[in-house]
């Protein structure tokens, strides 16, 4: 590893992995993640709830143990040199907790005391829009207000390298958008920001890269643009009458069909070629095609597709090597 | 350079304690946990003002004789220990570790060690406040100075250690705060059971001088009094006699704060107990 690498990459895993219990009631919560976030770049890594987001980042941040697997952060190792990592990062948890009979002001000075090179009290105060709550007891703040200070104290150290489990869960659009603007303004200061969160369209408009978990794997990575891309687009209908003529199998372009709920949803890798086809069947069967969408694929329909199990490119739990094809079978049996 | 992690138990307090003890750190949050106590009336009342109640005791019904000056101070040391150092430590960080608090500062330069010597400090400081406080109070009264102070002052400092170090053991196995008025039961017990066998049979009695309570009650008899085993009053031990009287409880005494403290390091908990 050259030195000129490790300035460009913030953080490096590879085959990262984390069992939780023993025994028969072990459970594999990471299996084999391997990512690099750039220096100066914002990434979001995105997950179903259970997809192994927060154990990932938490084996990242050194809070964790790794089962296996390499982790180095800023070309150091999070548990080894541990003191320099937490120097130089700052940690929001997904859930944390401060004192609630001390104020605002007096838990930042806590966190001053404890940080080696701080910023001043008032400056954060003024930063996350808690100048008029500072001699407020935090039993009274909203939970908008606690997370703000929650990142006062994440960003206290002045971190290179900022480490966010869903910063912005449970807050108002608002701050929602103060917190956004606040990473981005981290990202122009020439931080490196590791995001999670639920907001796919925040990440889609924020994040330079997106890192897609499930099932403990990273299955998708990427721009926005780029996962998009890769992806099918949709046609869905509403299921003509079972007396009406069958759907034909070998529609153009046509890659996958699935009929749930009285409805058929059909996937292909040229939207315009497959509605044409589709629409012509339609015209000659007489037959009228209610709630007709088209969709080109956007980065919430391959996040679903994966978290439904949909996506054929992402393999299941059961590891077979992903050949990257679509199986045709999918196809045959699609009309069940 | 990256290296694999493999599940390595036996470095795992590594994290916490791998060199560089900040004590500007670990005064800084002893400070505000100080802070913090005073705003919690009820915790303030046990830690501070309670265990000055033995010492109320002595001014009450002092009468000069040695063996009741010495059973008020060890009491006063019994419950120094126990309520500001062992129970308030102990509903201190149960309470911090449940509202995730702990787990909080853990994602920061904050080392595990300077966060439980910041949590026990300001307990310690008035226990040991209060310990000092009797030798003024003594002296008034009539009764001796400590004879061997040495010997005071590490009974002082083990006995602070050990119910600091029995209060996070305690703390793994307590579910909440609540929990700890029973949970903290057993140690309590095994204090001042020394105190009460005065009363039992001589087997029993020899059993209980085991406990770290009976070493505490006879580190202060021949340490501050002169008291020799067994001596109600009229001390017989000069100076130079205390070191070799003191050896049996002084040696219980270090090997229950050695126990506690190992019992610690094996049982901690950061995370709430779900």
């Amino acid at each position: 590893m050259t030195t000129n690498h490790l300035s460009e990459t913030a953080i490096r895993v590879r085959g990262l992995r984390r069992t939780y219990g023993k025994g028969a009631q072990a459970f594999e919560a990471v299996r084999g993640v391997d990512l690099d976030v750039r220096t100066g770049s914002i990434t979001a890594l995105l997950g179903t709830n259970g997809a192994g987001k927060t154990s990932t980042l938490e084996m990242i941040e050194g809070l964790a143990t790794a089962s296996s697997g390499e982790v180095a952060v800023l070309g150091l190792d999070p548990v080894r040199d541990r003191a320099e990592v937490r120097r130089r990062t700052g940690v929001l948890l997904q859930k944390s907790g401060f004192s609630g009979d001390l104020t605002v002001r007096e838990t930042l000075r806590l966190w001053h005391g404890t940080i080696t090179d701080p910023q001043p009290v008032d400056d954060l105060l003024e930063a996350l829009s808690l100048g008029h709550r500072a001699d407020v007891r935090v039993s009274a703040l909203s939970g908008g207000e606690t997370r703000r200070l929650d990142l006062a104290c994440t960003l206290m150290g002045r971190p290179e390298l900022v480490f966010l489990d869903e910063p912005t869960t449970g807050l108002d659009p608002e701050s929602r958008r103060e917190v956004w603007q606040l990473v981005s303004r981290l990202r122009d200061g020439g931080a490196t920001v590791l995001v999670t969160t639920h907001y796919l369209a925040e990440a889609e408009s924020l994040a330079d890269r997106l890192e897609i978990m499930h099932a403990g794997r990273i299955v998708r990575s990427g721009t926005p643009t780029e996962i998009a891309e890769g992806h099918p687009s949709t046609i869905a209908f509403t299921t003509p009458a079972a007396a009406s003529a069958p759907l034909p199998g070998d529609l153009a372009a046509v890659t996958g069909a699935v009929e749930e709920q009285g409805r058929t949803t059909l996937e292909t890798s040229d939207l315009q070629t497959s509605l044409t086809a589709l629409l012509t069947w339609a015209e000659r069967s007489s037959l009228r095609l209610e709630s007709l969408e088209a969709r080109t694929a956007s980065l919430e329909s391959v996040f679903l597709a994966i978290a439904d199990g949909r996506d054929p490119a992402v393999e299941q739990p059961d590891d077979t090597p992903d050949s990257g094809t679509t199986d045709p079978a999918l196809l045959e049996g699609a009309t069940r | 350079m990256s290296t694999s992690a493999p599940t390595r138990p036996a470095t795992t307090t590594s994290s916490g304690s791998g060199g560089g003890f900040s004590t500007r750190r670990t005064v800084h949050m002893a400070r505000w946990n100080a802070v913090l106590l005073t705003r919690n009336k009820l915790a303030l009342f046990y830690a501070t003002a309670l265990p000055l109640a033995p010492l109320l005791l002595v001014l009450a019904g002092a009468d000069g004789d040695t063996g009741a000056g010495a059973s008020a101070i060890v009491s006063s040391v019994l419950v120094a220990g126990l309520f500001p150092v062992y129970y308030n430590v102990l509903s201190q960080f149960v309470n911090r570790r449940d509202e995730l608090v702990l787990k909080r500062m853990r994602t920061g330069e904050v080392r595990d060690s300077e966060l439980l010597a910041a949590i026990a400090l300001p307990g310690v400081v008035v226990a040991l406040a209060i310990i000092a406080l009797g030798v003024p109070i003594m002296a008034a009264l009539g009764q001796p100075w400590p004879l061997n102070p040495l010997l005071v002052a590490v009974m002082a400092l083990a006995t602070v250690l050990m119910f600091a170090a029995f209060a996070y053991w305690t703390a793994a196995w307590t579910r909440n705060a609540e929990a700890a008025q029973l949970t903290s039961l057993p140690i309590i017990m095994l204090a001042v059971i020394g105190q009460v066998s005065i009363a039992f049979p001589d087997t029993l009695r020899e059993i209980v001088s085991f406990t770290p309570g009976a070493a505490i009650t006879e580190l202060v008899r021949v340490g501050w009094f002169g008291l020799a085993e067994g001596e109600a009053s009229d001390p017989s031990l000069a100076f130079g006699d205390t070191w070799a009287a003191a050896g049996q409880p002084l040696l219980v005494l270090v090997a229950w704060t050695a126990i506690a403290l190992d019992l610690m390091r094996r049982s901690m908990r950061w995370e709430p107990r779900s």
